[in-house]
């Protein structure tokens, strides 16, 4: 098992809560029982699926998901299943968030930096939009804009994270999409050296500072809904040796100047807003972009490419019992469309092989997925 | 005990059709014991590993081990005590059913 293991000092990275000897038996526990629900208990929920999806007339539905999750919420195992599934999120958060109380002082003088590279720019009135407070996503809670004007809760992101992703992200610094968003950069413009490098959507900055790393003499920025979390990605990104400028900003309309950016990128950010969001997004990304500028907006597989209905069923259960906000909508849509609606040229939708190191890493993109976690869907555009 | 600092309940708990709130407190409770007690044997095997380290008895001491009769009599009791506590509603259950079906007849309510 890679990621997270049972030895503490794999556990390490400059700012992240260490747990102690039971404290990580506990977060391992989660990790497990995920994986037992997901790889014991929901293949044989798929099996049952597969036969009754065969009951079910080809021309009486226009709408074969609904139809499948009707038949299975009549299935006992199946409400088990489910109810377990979303507790396993709910144990996720309450053991990660133990483990970060009990070391808060220590983690709020880790943030206290004497002469930082990058910057923090907390809007004290902000309002986060109605898709991030209608309901706390992945069930966190509190939420991604939760602040209480310390760092706890970017720390209880970063460390359940890791868990969150068992170990399949990068392990502790669970940064794999921010290298293959890099990657891919370097898959479709090797020659561009940007100056200026926006992260939109940045959470605890685990994908901005790999584009610090790529493009050390740029210029980046990150910006997120979160006070909480952004304190923490500042002294998270200061302590891993990035210089990066946090603001807390909306991705739909942010306060920096049209054509300031020579790259600007999201990474599994759109399918936490709203249709009209994402449309906004990819707007404003093509706003802040000088020419010769690229976008890049990095996603979870898109639904198509699952292939069957259980896979379809299972993806919309996810998004509504771990609070999903725009799941169906940016898996769904038809990005080549909407990135030529927002004025992009040079085009490309696809999947851009998991990179560790976006500089060492095979400049692999194609059309089709290698699959979860191995490959990630990519739209990229130009100005 | 760390006063808790961060909220604990997520907001929008959708409800799972055909799950009652019953079922849900339940099952979270189990997965919670679940948890506890896989905590409670990796510290007995660190415990263990750490006193085979330190040579303070042997890697099979735990293995062989014979309590002499005040201890087996000590552990009956922790175990009958487990027992009563972790199976105390099915025993409430019972002495319920029990008590209804005992109850003299009713003579309004017999034909």
């Amino acid at each position: 098992m890679s990621g997270i293991v049972e030895a503490r000092a794999a556990q390490a990275h400059s700012m992240i809560a260490l747990p102690t000897h039971d404290e990580l038996v506990e977060q391992l526990f989660v990790r497990d029982l995920k994986l037992f629900v997901a790889q014991t208990l929901e293949p044989v929920q798929q099996q049952i699926a597969t036969r009754l999806e065969a009951t079910i007339p080809p021309q009486s539905t226009n709408d074969p998901v609904a139809a499948l999750r009707g038949q299975m919420e009549e299935v006992e195992s199946f409400k088990t299943w489910l109810s377990l599934k979303r507790e396993t999120q709910r144990q996720l958060w309450a053991a990660v968030e133990d483990c970060v109380e009990r070391q808060a002082d220590e983690l709020e003088a880790l943030a206290r930096i004497e002469n930082p590279k990058g910057s923090l720019t907390i809007d004290p009135d902000f309002k986060a939009p109605a898709y991030i407070t209608h309901g706390d996503i992945h069930l966190m809670p509190g939420g991604n804009a939760y602040d209480d004007g310390s760092l706890l809760q970017g720390a209880v992101m970063d460390r359940g994270g890791a868990v969150y992703m068992l170990g399949r992200n990068g392990g502790m610094l669970n940064d794999l999409r921010g290298q293959t968003a890099m990657a891919h950069l370097l898959t479709i413009a090797p020659d561009l050296e940007p100056a200026r490098i926006l992260d939109m959507g940045c959470g605890i900055g685990t994908s901005t500072v790999p584009a610090a790393q790529c493009f050390p003499q740029a210029e980046v920025h990150g910006i997120d809904v979160g006070g909480s979390m952004l304190r923490y990605a500042h002294a998270r990104a200061e302590h891993l040796g990035a210089a990066i400028h946090f603001s807390r900003q909306n991705a739909e309309k942010t306060s920096f100047a049209d054509a300031s950016f020579d790259v600007v990128y999201s990474c599994a950010t759109l399918h936490e807003t709203s249709p009209e969001a994402l449309v906004n997004i990819l707007a404003e990304s093509r706003r802040l972009l000088r020419p010769g500028g690229m976008a890049i907006h990095l996603e979870v597989p898109l639904l198509h490419t699952f292939g069957d209905l259980w896979q379809e069923l299972s993806a919309e259960l996810e998004a509504q019992y771990n609070n999903e906000p725009n799941w169906r909508g940016a898996l769904s849509v038809d990005y080549g469309q909407l990135m030529r609606a927002a004025g992009f040229t040079d085009v490309r939708t696809g999947y851009q092989a998991t990179a560790f190191n976006a500089r060492t890493a095979p400049k692999k993109f194609g059309d089709t997925s290698d699959g979860v976690f191995r490959s990630w869907f990519v739209t990229s555009g130009k100005v | 005990m760390t006063a808790q600092r961060l909220p604990r309940t997520p907001k929008r708990l959708d409800a799972i059709p055909g799950r009652s709130a019953h079922d849900e407190q339940n099952l979270a409770m189990i997965v919670s014991l679940a948890s506890e007690v896989t905590i409670l044997r990796a510290r007995l095997d660190a415990c263990e590993r750490l006193l085979i380290a330190a040579n303070i008895f042997s890697p099979h001491a735990v293995d062989t081990f014979s309590p002499d009769p005040a201890a087996q009599q000590a552990r009956e009791h922790m175990r009958l005590h487990s027992m009563n506590k972790i199976f105390r509603p099915l025993q409430e259950a019972a002495l319920a059913d029990l008590a209804v079906l005992s109850q003299p007849a009713d003579p309004e309510t017999q034909l």
